[in-house]
């Protein structure tokens, strides 16, 4: 029994069908990159797991299926980043993270001091300390990315979606988001599925990826094991021709790089 | 640490104030407003027990402040909770129609029916009707969309207008359509002890339930996913919400005719006083609301020998403070 299966998902706005079934099994302690192109239906399936998009198709986390909980037992299992956060009133920095609590809290229950806490952690894990009384307007596109972080990881889900994180951050940023996620996903039995647009990051920070073509999944590679040839014909797929590299950083990790070869 | 303790202290500290201070301007006119009218009353007659005095005071005085002050308050909140739902410094109950089908609700007790009592009544019907019929709409659409709402309301405006004005048509010009076109135009004259209490009580029942609603209310002011996403049911919270802050408004309105301004203005004020949207500024936004709306129902019976429509003051009173605090935001802090 895997810690997380997707079944033969299918979804669309309206009559056009962007994700057309995919199906994938997660074991706890992963991150999933999901790959692809622009409109090859990477937020859609971020969106159809969440519920959110109305789809065909199941979702199994640790034996419950997903579709049939109410949205505040889902919002305790998964939490969710969007690209970009649609929080338009001002509200500080520590209110917004405090927000992730909310499936832990009755109707008009207060948050308690414990998750402040928690939040304050999470606010400093993600690199804003001593911003936690600052207005969230007023941070750039990229803080309040980290600011969302924050507010998910903080609270107790087990399941982390991931739109596009790394799209707003600088590239010390990304490093740093996807350090953090993975210490996340080492503690208790959780898993993160993040939608990335650069291969560098998930092939280097990813246990698995997956790789989505057209709203199908073309390919599913573990960046660890596979030999390098079977990634570049899957990746040259969706990116054109690409060859890749092992090399190794200072303390001599393998690290994977991508390079776009003529065509 | 200490940088981020005084700082969080400072906020709440400030935001303290502001509704301190709106607390006591808030008493200060309610006092005012109890003293003031067509008929002097004194403080000492009061006491020694005169029958008029007494009769005056608190049939009259006391119902018709009761009204400005819980109705201020009321229509201030929903303009909150309007705006923070649908992200939008525009909106207000108006927005699904409540104005407009409490008017034509006016005009048939007007028409049909006499009293005061009649013209309440149907007025409050029309409004119930009107958001009813918004939110039946809106349900068509499966998917709860924050724009559908809206386009229903905006349909149920416009029936409304059309029925408000077939109804104006059969009216007999001399009296019962200035009686119509005088209701819409809103004033607190009306409003007597006989009438007043089930509607006031109803209406602080709604603020208080918005209050404790404030997180959601908060939470809704995101995007449909990521509200859904933090354990909102969005769209039955946000029917919800939106039900109990029209049902305030229609409870004052039915009373009082039309009063514009406050709902837009009481938040926009708040929000700027304290830079925050907040349990506290909401509360603040209700203070606003409350003093927009007795000191414009003061000056509406005090200026002239004849009652003033109230709408006339509240926008008086609101548009130099609304523009006085842009001119403040915009000199930065």
């Amino acid at each position: 029994m895997s810690f997380f299966s997707a079944e033969d998902l299918s979804a669309g706005y309206g009559s056009k069908r962007v994700l057309n079934k995919v199906s994938f099994q997660m074991e706890p302690g992963w991150v999933l990159g999901v790959l692809g192109e622009n409109g090859s239906g990477k937020t859609t399936l971020m969106k159809a797991i969440c519920g959110i998009l109305p789809h065909q198709g199941r979702c199994v986390l640790a034996k419950e299926t997903l579709e049939e909980l109410t949205p505040r037992k889902l919002a305790r299992l998964c939490g969710y980043i969007p690209q970009r956060s649609g929080i338009s009133i001002d509200l500080s920095v520590l209110d917004v993270a405090l927000m992730g609590f909310n499936p832990w809290l009755g109707l008009l229950q207060r948050p308690t001091e414990e998750m402040r806490q928690k939040a304050l952690w999470g606010i400093r894990q993600a690199g804003l300390a001593e911003r936690e009384e600052e207005n969230y307007q007023h941070l750039s596109e990229g803080q309040k990315q980290l600011c969302i972080l924050a507010r998910t990881l903080s609270a107790p889900a087990s399941l982390l979606l991931l739109d596009e994180p790394e799209s707003a951050l600088d590239f010390r940023h990304r490093y740093k988001a996807m350090e953090l996620l993975k210490a996340w996903v080492k503690e208790e039995q959780r898993g993160v599925i993040a939608s990335l647009h650069d291969p560098s990051l998930a092939l280097n920070y990813c246990d698995r990826l997956l790789v989505l073509r057209e709203g199908r999944a073309a390919a599913f590679l573990n960046p660890r094991e596979d030999p390098l040839e079977e990634m570049e014909k899957a990746l040259s797929a969706v990116y054109g021709t690409i060859s890749l590299h092992q090399c190794r950083d200072r303390k001599g990790k393998v690290c994977l790089v991508m390079l776009k070869e003529p065509q | 640490m200490s940088i981020m303790g005084p700082s969080t202290d400072l906020h709440t500290v400030k935001v303290k104030v502001f509704c301190a201070a709106g607390l006591i301007l808030m008493i200060f006119l309610a006092a005012a407003s109890l003293f003031t009218g067509r008929y002097p009353l004194s403080f000492g007659a009061l006491l020694a027990g005169d029958e008029m005095q007494r009769r005056v005071f608190f049939t009259l005085r006391v119902s018709r402040t009761a009204a400005g002050l819980v109705g201020g308050f009321a229509l201030g909140t929903a303009g909150f909770v309007y705006q923070t739902v649908f992200s939008n410094p525009l909106a207000s109950p108006d927005v699904i129609g409540v104005s407009s089908g409490a008017s034509a609700g006016a005009a048939v007790g007007i028409l049909f029916f006499s009293g005061a009592f009649a013209v309440t009544a149907w007025a409050f019907v029309g409004a119930l009707a009107a958001v009813g019929l918004a939110l039946a709409l809106s349900f068509l659409d499966r998917t709860g969309r924050h724009g559908t709402i809206v386009l229903a309301g905006i349909a149920v405006h416009s029936l409304a207008q059309t029925a408000l004005m077939c109804l104006k048509l059969t009216a007999d010009p001399e009296r019962e359509l200035a009686s119509i076109e005088y209701w819409i135009m809103g004033s607190l004259n009306g409003i007597s002890g006989y009438s007043v209490g089930g509607n006031l009580i109803l209406c602080l029942v709604c603020a208080a339930f918005l209050f404790l609603l404030h997180r959601q209310i908060l939470l809704l002011s995101g995007d449909e996913g990521e509200a859904r996403m933090l354990g909102v049911p969005v769209g039955r919270m946000r029917l919800l919400v939106l039900l109990v802050s029209t049902l305030a408004v229609a409870c004052i309105i039915s009373m009082s005719g039309l009063i514009s301004f406050v709902g837009l203005l009481a938040p926009h004020g708040a929000r700027m006083l304290t830079g925050k949207s907040s349990a506290g500024t909401m509360l603040l936004g209700g203070i606003l609301g409350a003093i927009l709306l007795m000191g414009a129902d003061i000056l509406a019976r005090s200026l002239w020998t004849a009652e003033l429509p109230v709408s006339i003051f509240t926008s008086l009173l609101g548009a130099p403070f609304l523009i006085y605090l842009i001119i403040r935001g915009r000199r930065g802090p």
